[in-house]
């Protein structure tokens, strides 16, 4: 089981808090990885909100190849941050050589480009770089869009911070959300890939437990969409699910649920929308996760969300503040960020419940 | 005293030996009144009496029991006499080196006839080397049969890809104003296509009781198909028959009957089941010996007293387009495309090749495919095809399962499995594997007969459902052997099993994780037969 | 009283579990019983420990605990929680008193076997799951201010919970879904709403032992939670009610498929227009209109040698020659043994009309 926590906050957050969300929470994971998800970005990407921000970990070679794709198609360099890293000895890290966060123009042939087949270029840039990297075996490419930068990294969490200088809240990178996961491994290999949170064009997605369903789902989503590969981690279908029915099929937020943890045929029978919801239940059969799983996702426009499967093995606790609304598996977490909240507003997800924070940190629950 | 030549047909000819022990018969007579086939009878023997050569011979005349030996009545093995024995003075085996089959065509010049299921069982069950041995356990947590909430349903109508829907977003709701193909939430275990005519009165009445009750009292959705011998008007005109998919084969049987009771019925049958063929005799029509067509069958079906074969093919259908125009388009426009309608085909080579074509199916009125094994059941057909026609059901619905995958349209026209199911008396077994196969559900004919009462097996027991001269009662339309079976006692038999398999399910979900009916996880089972894996493109392990 | 405080977080460094706990039991051989413990999510704290001195208790004053606060806590320890708390509080609490000032995570008192534990918020889904009663040891008791998540009290087999519902009347289910599953002893007191429980329990009104048991209990617990205000909205017993196993004789039985073929099937049958069936079953080897077979005698091939009278197995040939049907099972004895063929066996078989 893996401890996942997501912040989303009216002022601009360091990932540092990401670290100390997850910090009381060890024992939920096995020191084997790190990696957070920052959307709405301030301090020096701030200025750079539509373009693409690329988030890579590669070699030497990786780079180049990856410089080259972009050269290529004709995006140029806007901005480019580099983590400061610390090679103090004894750190439980395993280290790319490179890390790549940079901010990128569009190609001149966009310039008036409609965003949808901005968003075409940036997928298909995306996957050319996952496929050259891989076919190389020189690197990984994490997220290529705009306003979202990722980091993922093997090791334990608190070196990984210390590796990239996080702790300390006076420098790098800020966002307005942050997602973030400390592993638990079943694999004998640790892969990069596998780690949350994933992110799709703009939805980001993390989950902790198991998608019981994961090799029907990935026999389906592989023929859904260009974006839907890799299928490291059984989770990532939880991603394309929720990519598919709000981006694709242009379904409301609440429909994800309905979909990954579809109602029984007795219950749905007694709803006035039952006509529907079977429709959905039938024709998205194989898109059910059948958990356990307690999901967190941010979409596009910066909604944060959660969702609990019915059988609610898994926990996950919400506490908030007037700024700052924290999701995260254990209550713990929440203490250690904000322990003088007014703990009669926590809130304990329900089995079949989704509770969405919009971007005024209002808070809406949707029972399924 | 009675010359014997050579040639004549002898006891040695005939498949089943009925050994009797003198010494343990009280000569009650009941084994004799108890055999339906009379296969045996009552003799006098003669016995020499005194022990001395030098002595005149003294004969004693003894009643004794003995076997018949005829092309006609000669034993099945069924061993009823056995039952009624009082002392087990009567056993029965079989005799590996019969000769009747042989003997019988020489004798006749014609096939041999025969009932229940294939007899030569040489083929071994893929199922059997299927294990279920993705076992959720600290990855993830198994779940509990009692505690936790199963959805034990699945759709039988066509499915539209998500894309297809025509959803329209008013005030964060998706409405629909597009009309879509029916579909039904049924339990994934369908009872099968058993005919009046093929089966007694009793028999069908008893299958058609125990599914009211399980939906009615029980909560358990089982559907039942009528088979094509047609359906009786007052359970057409009855709320009832919604829980009944009304069968349509070659001969059309009954269909006048229904297309009459349509305005007087007051609840929409649960699906239409066009069969093209069947597991048991591929490529043969229906079939009902005269001796069975009693005079309400005559009624039913509109027909004289006489052996029916129904043609192997719906005259008028000779290419797949025109199945599709012609059946699928009429069955689902005669109850006003509120139905869904599905087709039954036996597992064939060419099978894929169905199912992808109807996959295409531009107009979205096939509601589901159903795939019928080698190893199913049938009241008669000619033996040739019973044992040496058919496909097993195992790999055939994995292929079909994986061409709908290849295209991304898996599950957009339900499959139901079927053929042989529960032969080695692990029925929930065959059905969750089948699932995760990649079947929406099974369907399940001869299991049923067996709860019933029937002593046939794969090893040529019996199986002589096409005589009318059943022994327990099922598939026969004779008053005498019907009236050993008991309605009551068949329908609770049949609802308790349902009952029983309900259970198991809910077993293997729970030990697999699955709270739903885990339909193409092929990911939960293994196999130590490295070419089952290959095949079915599940785990190998050793 | 030796007394001291413990960090769970030292500058940056979080104490593992491991050894935090081992710490605890260091202090606790030093001679220390009352600790203060600033947790940074550390699991089991004040779980399965004991006083050097068995004449002392052991008492944690605890913040930001992680997992299984107190699981496995013994008999004279007092554990207590400022604030919430994850996952399985007093799991297999076997005597400690546990009090909690905030809200607990999923599967609070799983497998309580004695002792108290106390929550002034809610508790999680499957709380109170698998609470256990040893005679030899008193009775568990866990109190809960609000609410439980839902699957609460699964496979409980004794014990006493207490769910208040305080500030829950918006809440359709103070117990929540599907609460009680497999509940096969101890009782539930609840005050509010409850909806969707299992089966195999029945809801009952208090008795006057149940009441008196509340009103005693209730002052400890509230005073537990520094929330003695609260003693008379609590104590309005019509707002109570309890839950206790379904005793077997009560268990529902359906009704039978014969009964249901008789009163709910098809009238007169679905074959009722073309047949007319008694829905008789008859036995193998039966007699009368059941038989396979029936003789007919022939007079004019008779010659009275009374083979048949004596051979019949079932005494059905009368001195006349005629067939007693009620003997008869048409075992055709009679035909076999008759010398001058005088006894014909005639199928009987019959269509149903």
């Amino acid at each position: 089981m893996c401890r996942i926590g997501a912040i989303k906050s009216k002022r601009y957050i360091h990932p540092s808090m990401a670290l100390k969300l997850m910090r009381s929470q060890q024992e939920g994971h096995d020191d084997s990885g790190f990696a957070f998800v920052m959307q709405d970005l301030g301090g020096i990407f701030e200025t750079y909100k539509d373009l693409p921000c690329l988030s890579m970990a590669a070699t030497v070679q990786g780079t180049r190849l990856a410089e080259d794709i972009l050269h290529d198609i004709g995006f140029s360099r806007v901005l480019q941050w580099s983590p400061e890293v610390n090679h103090q000895k004894g750190l439980k890290i395993s280290p790319m050589p490179n890390y790549i966060f940079e901010v990128l123009q569009y190609p001149k042939s966009h310039k008036y480009a409609t965003k949808e087949e901005k968003e075409e270029l940036l997928i298909d840039t995306c996957l050319k770089i996952r496929k050259t990297l891989e076919e190389n075996n020189s690197g990984y490419i994490y997220s290529f869009w705009p306003d979202i930068l990722t980091l993922k990294e093997i090791g334990s969490p608190k070196d990984i911070g210390t590796y990239f200088n996080l702790w300390n809240d006076k420098e790098g990178p800020y966002a307005k959300i942050i997602t973030a996961q400390c592993r638990q491994n079943t694999n004998y290999d640790i892969v990069r890939y596998a780690a949350h949170p994933f992110v799709l064009e703009g939805y980001t997605v993390l989950a902790n437990g198991e998608n019981t369903f994961y090799e029907k789902n990935k026999l389906y989503q592989q023929g859904l969409y260009k974006g839907y590969v890799g299928f490291e981690s059984d989770s990532q279908c939880f991603l394309y699910t929720l990519h598919y029915v709000n981006k694709i099929l242009k379904w409301p937020l609440k429909y994800f649920m309905h979909v990954i943890n579809p109602l029984s045929y007795d219950s749905i029978n007694q709803r006035k929308d039952k006509d529907i919801l079977l429709r959905i239940k039938a024709s998205l059969e194989h898109l059910e996760t059948n958990g356990p799983n307690a999901v967190l996702a941010v979409t596009p426009d910066g909604k944060l969300l959660c969702v609990c499967d019915p059988k609610k093995l898994r926990p996950v606790a919400i506490g908030r503040n007037e700024d700052t609304v924290i999701m995260t598996s254990e209550v713990a977490g929440i203490n250690d960020i904000l322990p003088h909240r007014d703990i009669r507003k926590d809130i304990y997800p329900k089995e079949r419940e989704m509770v969405v924070i919009n971007n005024d940190l209002t808070v809406e629950r949707w029972q399924q | 005293m009675a010359t014997v030549k050579v040639n004549q047909l002898h006891l040695d000819d005939l498949p089943w030996i009925v050994e009797y022990d003198e010494a343990k018969c009280i000569q009650c007579g009941k084994c004799v009144a108890t055999c339906s086939f009379k296969a045996i009878k009552p003799a006098i023997e003669q016995r020499k009496v005194s022990g001395s050569i030098t002595e005149k011979n003294k004969i004693e005349k003894r009643i004794v029991i003995k076997q018949n030996i005829s092309f006609s009545e000669y034993c099945r093995g069924c061993g009823m006499c056995t039952r009624v024995c009082p002392n087990g003075a009567l056993k029965i085996t079989k005799n590996n080196d019969s000769r009747l089959s042989v003997r019988y065509r020489a004798e006749k010049g014609e096939s041999i006839k025969k009932g229940g299921r294939s007899n030569l069982n040489t083929e071994g069950r893929t199922l059997d080397k299927i294990k279920v041995g993705r076992i959720s356990q600290m990855t993830d947590p198994s779940l509990d049969a009692v505690r936790h909430t199963f959805e034990l349903k699945t759709p039988l109508g066509r499915v539209l890809s998500a894309d297809k829907l025509n959803f329209e977003i008013k005030n964060d709701e998706i409405i629909s104003n597009t009309k879509l193909p029916p579909n039904r939430w049924i339990y994934p275990i369908i009872i099968g296509d058993m005919s009046i005519g093929a089966v007694s009165w009793r028999m069908w009445e008893a299958m058609a009781i125990a599914t009211a009750y399980l939906n009615e009292v029980m909560g358990i959705p089982v559907r039942m198909c009528t088979g094509e011998g047609g359906i009786p008007s007052k359970l057409l005109k009855s709320k009832y028959v919604k829980y009944m998919i009304l069968q349509i084969a070659s001969g059309h049987f009954g269909w006048n009957r229904i297309i009459d009771a349509m305005p007087d019925m007051v609840e929409d049958p649960a699906g239409i089941l066009i069969k093209i063929g069947q597991g048991a005799k591929p490529g043969d029509g229906g079939m009902l010996m005269a001796n069975k067509v009693a005079k309400y069958i005559q009624e039913i079906r509109g027909v004289p007293k006489a052996d029916l074969l129904s043609p192997p093919n719906h005259q008028g259908l000779y290419s797949i387009e025109e199945s599709v125009q012609k059946m699928f388009l009429s069955m689902n426009a005669a109850f006003n495309f509120k139905v869904p309608v599905a087709i039954k085909v036996a597992a064939s080579a060419t099978s894929v090749s169905v199912y992808n074509n109807l996959l295409r199916d531009p107009y979205n009125i096939v509601g589901g495919f159903f795939l019928d094994g080698l190893a199913a059941g049938t009241g008669a057909a000619y033996e040739i095809s019973l044992n040496h026609t058919g496909h097993p059901i195992t790999s055939k619905l994995r292929d079909c399962y994986l061409a709908a995958v290849h295209q991304g349209r898996q599950g957009e026209i339900p499959i139901f499995a079927g053929g042989g199911l529960g032969q080695t008396g692990s029925f929930a077994a065959d059905a969750f594997k089948l699932i995760c196969l990649g079947a929406n559900g099974v369907f399940t004919g001869r299991l049923l007969l067996e709860i019933a009462g029937c002593i046939g097996n794969d090893l040529d027991k019996c199986n002589a459902c096409n005589t009318g001269l059943c022994p327990a009662g099922i598939a026969s339309q004779d008053i005498c052997l019907t009236k050993r079976l008991d309605i009551d006692k068949v329908a609770q038999n049949l609802v308790n099993f349902f009952i029983a398999t309900d259970f198991e399910l809910r077993k293997l979900m729970a030990a697999t994780g699955c709270s739903s009916l885990p339909i193409g996880r092929s990911d939960a089972l293994i196999t130590v037969d490295k070419n089952v894996a290959d095949r079915l493109d599940i785990q190998y392990v050793c | 009283m030796k007394t001291i405080t413990i960090e769970g977080l030292i500058k940056n460094n979080r104490i593992s579990t491991q050894d935090l706990l081992q710490e605890i039991q260091e202090k606790i051989n030093e001679g220390y019983t009352n600790f203060e413990i600033n947790a940074c999510g550390q699991h089991d704290i004040g779980g399965s420990s004991w006083a050097k001195d068995p004449n002392e208790s052991l008492t944690f004053k605890i913040t930001n605990p992680g997992q299984r606060v107190g699981a496995m806590a013994r008999k004279g320890t007092k554990i207590y929680v400022n604030g919430s708390t994850p996952a399985d509080v007093g799991w297999l609490n076997s005597g400690a008193e546990i009090i909690v000032n905030g809200d607990c995570g999923d599967t609070a008192a799983h497998c309580a076997a004695s002792g108290h534990i106390y929550v002034s918020g809610r508790v999680g889904t499957r709380s109170g799951a698998l609470m256990k009663y040893d005679p030899k040891f008193p009775v568990p008791e866990f109190w809960v201010l609000k609410n439980t998540g839902s699957y609460s009290f699964e496979f409980m087999s004794g014990g006493i919970a207490v769910v208040c519902g305080f500030d829950c009347s918006d809440i359709e289910s103070v117990l929540g879904k599907r609460a009680c599953v497999g509940m096969v002893g101890g009782t539930i007191y609840f005050r509010g709403n409850v909806k969707d429980i299992a089966s195999c329990v029945e809801i009952k009104e208090l008795s006057q032992e149940d009441i008196d048991f509340l009103t005693a209990g209730m002052d400890k617990f509230l005073s537990a939670i520094d929330k003695r205000g609260l003693k008379d909205t609590l104590l309005n017993f019509n707002e109570w009610k309890k839950i206790t196993p379904l005793p077997p004789d009560k268990k529902i039985n359906k009704i039978s498929v014969s009964d249901f073929h008789k009163n709910d099937w098809i009238e007169g049958g679905i074959f009722g227009d073309f047949i007319d069936d008694d829905y008789k079953v008859y036995p193998l080897a039966t007699t009368g209109e059941g038989r396979l077979q029936e003789p007919i005698w022939d007079s004019s091939k008779c010659i009275n040698c009374k083979l048949c009278i004596n051979n019949c197995p079932q005494n059905a040939i009368k001195e006349d020659y005629s067939i007693d049907e009620n003997k008869c099972i048409g075992c055709a004895f009679c035909a076999t043994v008759c010398p001058k063929n005088a006894w014909e066996m005639k199928n009987n078989k019959k269509e149903i009309s």
